[in-house]
């Protein structure tokens, strides 16, 4: 009798907690990607670090021949259009889709401006005859945010197809999982540049 | 063919993926003094001398591994068989496949050729040894392209394989992997600029990295081959029909 009672109550409670279960957003596969690629980046991380110990006279002073306007204007940047994606992952649960284009449209014009200022800040460089083989700082400087770029300009392209997918109204808004892998890359794009710009920019 | 011998073929292909990993390993990174690799920094005279020293063992590894890169044909054959009947009628990603392994093949074979002709005459000109092992090391990492193409084809067979939800070539998180170990050559393209650095040739970002990941992405998939070769093994065991005419025991006895 007990025992009936005991298992009536771990049947009460498993129902409780179907109600609150959670699911990982996205497919797992790309939380792997995710995680691989911050390694990746752990990796130069270290690597500049380490670089910046044995030469901290060359790095201090390369540091200053950045612009950190440029750098803070990025990660504004950056931040918007990640706040634009998670807007558009809400308004697509909300079954929003016009709502959610254009929140995606504001994504993916905050990804071509961080192009375009990057370019601008990339000419300004290589104008002053600075390019990677100035020093090992610029080394880094153009290594990081270039791979970074990449990232970025990945990331457009995919903001560009979910753009596509939210006009012709193809997410499910119970469980819209392209749009989450892409809002999922597109913070690691963003917090990757959170990372980077005080790293190169700002640490004395 | 009959089927069981078409299977055993399919599973000695893919057990060629893991043989072409230990080999290369042995005979291209141990005993050809790839692990640690030359420098790209290091100088002329000091480079000849590196091969002057350990002549006999570059000579072998080389030589060997030209031989035994060819492993990696049989593996890409089957990957390539394996995804055509994924793909049906069309099977575009199956031949990109095939000609990025093809090619993989061909460009890690020409860098180790180049450095068996620096290791020919090591009492040439210093200058000439340089140039062949800097042809070499060039010729392998800025060259990764279609090694990149042919793991995203694979990746991307896989993942938009809805006919076999229940039983996939490879799990999500593989084909993800295999994308991500794929990306992760591109950095390799700064060794055509960088001579010191982690993105130099004997760098962690351009060597290290992207050759662990695509040793990595060999040794995942070709697990998860393995394991499909043998689960349709057992399938052909248990099925009722052989050559699609005379009943099986099992299915007698039923």
């Amino acid at each position: 009798m007990a025992n009936a009672m005991g298992r009536l109550e771990i049947e009460a409670q498993f129902v409780a907690l179907g109600d609150v279960k959670r699911r990982l957003p996205g497919v797992d596969g790309v939380w792997v990607f995710v995680f691989a690629d911050m390694m990746v980046f752990a990796l130069l991380f270290g690597s500049f670090m380490l670089s910046r110990r044995q030469n901290p006279a060359v790095f201090e002073v390369s540091r200053h021949g950045l612009n950190p306007n440029f750098g803070g204007v990025n990660t504004l940047i950056l931040l918007t259009s990640s706040w634009c994606a998670a807007l558009a992952l809400n308004a697509v649960r909300k079954s929003r889709f016009v709502l959610a284009k254009r929140f995606i449209a504001g994504a993916l014009l905050c990804g071509f401006a961080f192009m375009v200022s990057k370019a601008i800040e990339y000419t300004e460089k290589l104008e002053d005859g600075v390019s990677l083989l100035t020093n090992d700082f610029f080394m880094y400087y153009f290594t990081l945010t270039g791979i970074h770029l990449v990232h970025v300009f990945a990331g457009t392209i995919v903001l560009l197809v979910l753009w596509f997918m939210a006009r012709s109204r193809s997410f499910d808004p119970e469980r819209p999982v392209v749009l989450e892998c892409g809002a999922i890359y597109w913070h690691m794009v963003d917090l990757l540049w959170i990372l980077l710009f005080p790293l190169l920019y700002l640490m004395r | 063919m009959d089927e069981k011998t078409s299977l055993r073929f399919q599973l000695i292909s893919a057990w060629c993926g893991p043989a072409f990993l230990v080999t290369f390993v042995l005979f291209w990174g141990v005993i050809g003094r790839n692990i640690p690799n030359p420098s790209p920094a290091l100088s002329a005279a000091d480079l000849a001398a590196r091969y002057s020293q350990h002549l006999g063992e570059i000579r072998l590894g080389f030589i060997v591994a030209l031989i035994t890169v060819v492993l990696y044909m049989p593996w890409c054959s089957y990957i390539s068989a394996r995804m055509a009947r994924i793909e049906g009628g069309y099977p575009v990603l199956a031949n990109l496949q095939l000609i990025g392994g093809a090619l993989t093949v061909a460009v890690v074979s020409f860098s180790c050729c180049f450095w068996a002709v620096a290791a020919f005459r090591p009492e040439r000109d210093p200058a000439l040894t340089q140039l062949l092992t800097d042809t070499g090391w060039l010729v392998i990492d800025l060259q990764y392209a279609c090694t990149t193409l042919q793991m995203v084809a694979l990746a991307l067979a896989v993942l938009a394989d809805r006919k076999n939800k229940a039983t996939p070539l490879m799990p999500n998180w593989a084909c993800y992997l295999t994308i991500f170990c794929a990306v992760s050559f591109f950095p390799a393209s700064l060794t055509g600029v960088l001579k010191t650095g982690p993105f130099a040739w004997n760098g962690v970002m351009s060597y290290y990295f992207p050759y662990f990941c695509w040793l990595c992405w060999e040794i995942t998939a070709s697990t998860f081959l393995i394991k499909d070769v043998r689960r349709r093994m057992r399938d052909f065991e248990s099925s009722p029909l052989v050559d699609g005419e005379a009943p099986r025991e099992a299915a007698l006895a039923s």
